[in-house]
């Protein structure tokens, strides 16, 4: 069943589907296809209509192949032409890939990532969206990870709109290890809302999620982060934190983790805080001189800086801290 | 200098912790508060600094007489005061070296002077840490992040030789400090102090006393200060308990 097929199937985003349960699924505007989809791969077991959406909408893909071993540093960036990429990393290779924001100009600005890591490679993927007046934009990833493979993912959100970034993420091989962190800077009336499911297919895997919101005038930002430990996958570990400062009111944030464990012997954590700025760091710092203001700044700024603080020196963490000022 | 009058403070249930406070700060002088748990020594330097989670209900603070109790946090600390509290806050992320030069350079503002730059910062920055025999790690670490007791108070330290106040309110600074690193502050605080400047020290032993003279020792208990005497007084307290002065 090609792309455009199965969205007619599964029909529109309803509030109902556990996938889109804190989206506002009525700004999405009925997407117009072509009459018929270029690709042919089969996609009736794709659930996620952002998945779709890119498939759907563009014919063409950009497939990158890494070879065995090398080291590569690559920007990405889609547009209407090429709203797929494809990664295709060899085993034991080392790369690093920084998606610029996109100049999709459909209604909805979907894009779509597809990353096969190969065994023992060592893989970051990061962006940093600047903010902008998208209305409406989609990321979809789904990643393979091989045997003693990493995958590092990171983003900064501090756009105008409304942004979604679904990810499923295959840990196939011992020893695959996926991080990812991302960190949400809103105000006005944007939103950034985040899918995950992160599926343990084996034993002695290990996945990672730390996410950061700093929520301003009436922003929303949501975080669903499923890990499921498939039978027999002894040994796997996984941790979720979830920490969000609300700066108004009006700013909300939904987080919902989801484990579903079906072994014994494994370790999986989640946590989730949510206040405002901490008022006996904020005392510390005027009470050395500094104005509120400036030391209101310092404290929002550190605790997005701190995010990044444990990546190893690499693109990722220059540029996302460089962001980040 | 400091002048604090019948101070009376709260917090938010309207349960008043100090019951009216008096006491008279000249330069020069080193002033040691002592006093069982609980009795308002830790809450009379928050409420003089002004921290939100008290109230005062009465009474006058002046620093050089300026009224301290009408001005912002900031400018109490950049008038002129400085406290380090018994247990420092951790804030991870902001590094411990590009705060104390926001703070030096807020004061500067304050004051009317330039910035510091950046040779001169980094002059000031090592001559401190030297005195105070702190290590590399410092610079590179967020304020106070993942340091020992012993290592926040020394950071304490080092941040009250960068601002150079007129008044330093030190509460507990010898508590989590080894023999060695007690010797170190205390003579590093020592080396801070001059005539014009003067220190309240709040302390539950005399060994921190031993290296820092105090001109003056008080005994808080109940929210006032209910005995002042000599240097001797501490030595008594040490020998003798609290007890004695209800009896009395």
């Amino acid at each position: 069943m090609d792309a455009i097929a199965r969205i007619k199937q599964l029909g529109m985003p309803r509030r109902n589907d556990e996938l889109w349960t804190f989206f506002p699924v009525a700004k999405i505007p009925a997407p117009e296809f072509p009459d018929a989809c270029a690709s042919e791969e089969d996609f009736s077991g794709e659930t996620d209509f952002a998945a779709l959406l890119p498939v759907a909408q563009n014919a063409r893909t950009m497939v990158q192949n890494i070879a065995d071993g090398s080291e590569e540093m690559a920007l990405l960036k889609c547009n209407n032409d090429f709203g797929r990429t494809v990664l295709n990393i060899g085993k034991n290779a080392k790369a690093s890939f920084e998606i610029l924001d996109n100049k999709v100009e459909h209604q909805i600005s979907a894009e779509r990532f597809d990353l096969h890591v190969g065994e023992g490679a060592d893989v970051e993927i990061f962006f940093a969206n600047p903010a902008n007046d998208l209305p409406l934009k989609f990321r979809h990833f789904s990643i393979e990870q091989s045997a003693n493979s990493t995958v590092r993912f990171s983003s900064i959100e501090r756009g105008n709109g409304i942004s979604r970034v679904s990810l499923d993420c295959h840990l196939r091989g011992n020893g695959a290890r996926f991080e990812i962190r991302t960190l949400n800077v809103l105000g006005g009336s944007s939103e950034s809302h985040h899918r995950l499911h992160i599926y343990h297919d084996v034993p002695e895997t290990t996945s990672i999620q730390f996410s950061r919101n700093l929520l301003d005038g009436s922003s929303r930002a949501s975080y669903d982060g499923s890990v499921i430990v498939g039978n027999g996958c002894t040994k796997a570990f996984s941790s979720q934190l979830v920490n969000t400062i609300l700066l108004s009111e009006d700013s909300s944030v939904s987080v919902k983790p989801v484990l579903k464990i079906y072994h014994d012997d494994v370790e999986c954590t989640h946590g989730n805080t949510v206040g405002e700025l901490d008022a006996d760091q904020m005392f510390y710092l005027v009470s050395r001189g500094i104005p509120a203001e400036k030391a209101k700044k310092m404290l929002i700024s550190s605790f997005a800086r701190e995010l990044f603080y444990p990546l190893p020196d690499s693109p990722a963490k220059r540029r996302l801290l460089q962001v980040l000022g | 200098m400091l002048s604090i009058k019948n101070l009376k403070a709260s917090i938010e249930d309207g349960t008043q912790i100090l019951k009216g406070i008096n006491l008279e700060v000249k330069p020069g002088e080193v002033h040691a508060i002592m006093g069982p748990n609980g009795s308002g020594k830790s809450t009379l330097s928050k409420v003089i600094m002004g921290h939100p989670a008290y109230h005062v209900d009465e009474g006058a603070v002046e620093l050089d007489g300026k009224n301290l109790l009408e001005m912002e946090i900031c400018d109490r600390a950049n008038s002129g005061l400085f406290i380090s509290t018994q247990y420092p806050t951790e804030i991870p992320g902001v590094n411990n070296v590009e705060f104390l030069k926001m703070a030096l350079n807020s004061k500067r503002a304050y004051l009317g002077q330039p910035e510091i730059g950046d040779d001169e910062f980094k002059k000031l920055i090592d001559e401190k840490m030297a005195l105070l025999e702190m290590d590399e790690r410092y610079r590179d670490r967020g304020v106070n992040d993942g340091y020992s007791g012993g290592e926040k108070k020394r950071n304490e330290i080092l941040q009250m030789a960068i601002l150079d106040p007129k008044v330093s309110f030190l509460d507990e600074t010898d508590s989590g400090l080894d023999i060695d690193a007690l010797r170190i502050v205390a003579n590093g605080i020592n080396h801070i102090m001059s005539p014009e400047k003067a220190v309240i020290l709040v302390t539950h032993y005399q060994r921190l006393l031993d290296y820092i003279k105090p001109t003056y020792v008080h005994v808080l208990r109940h929210g006032k200060i209910i005995l002042s005497g000599g240097p001797e007084l501490a030595l008594k307290l040490e020998e003798q308990g609290y007890d004695w002065i209800e009896e009395k």
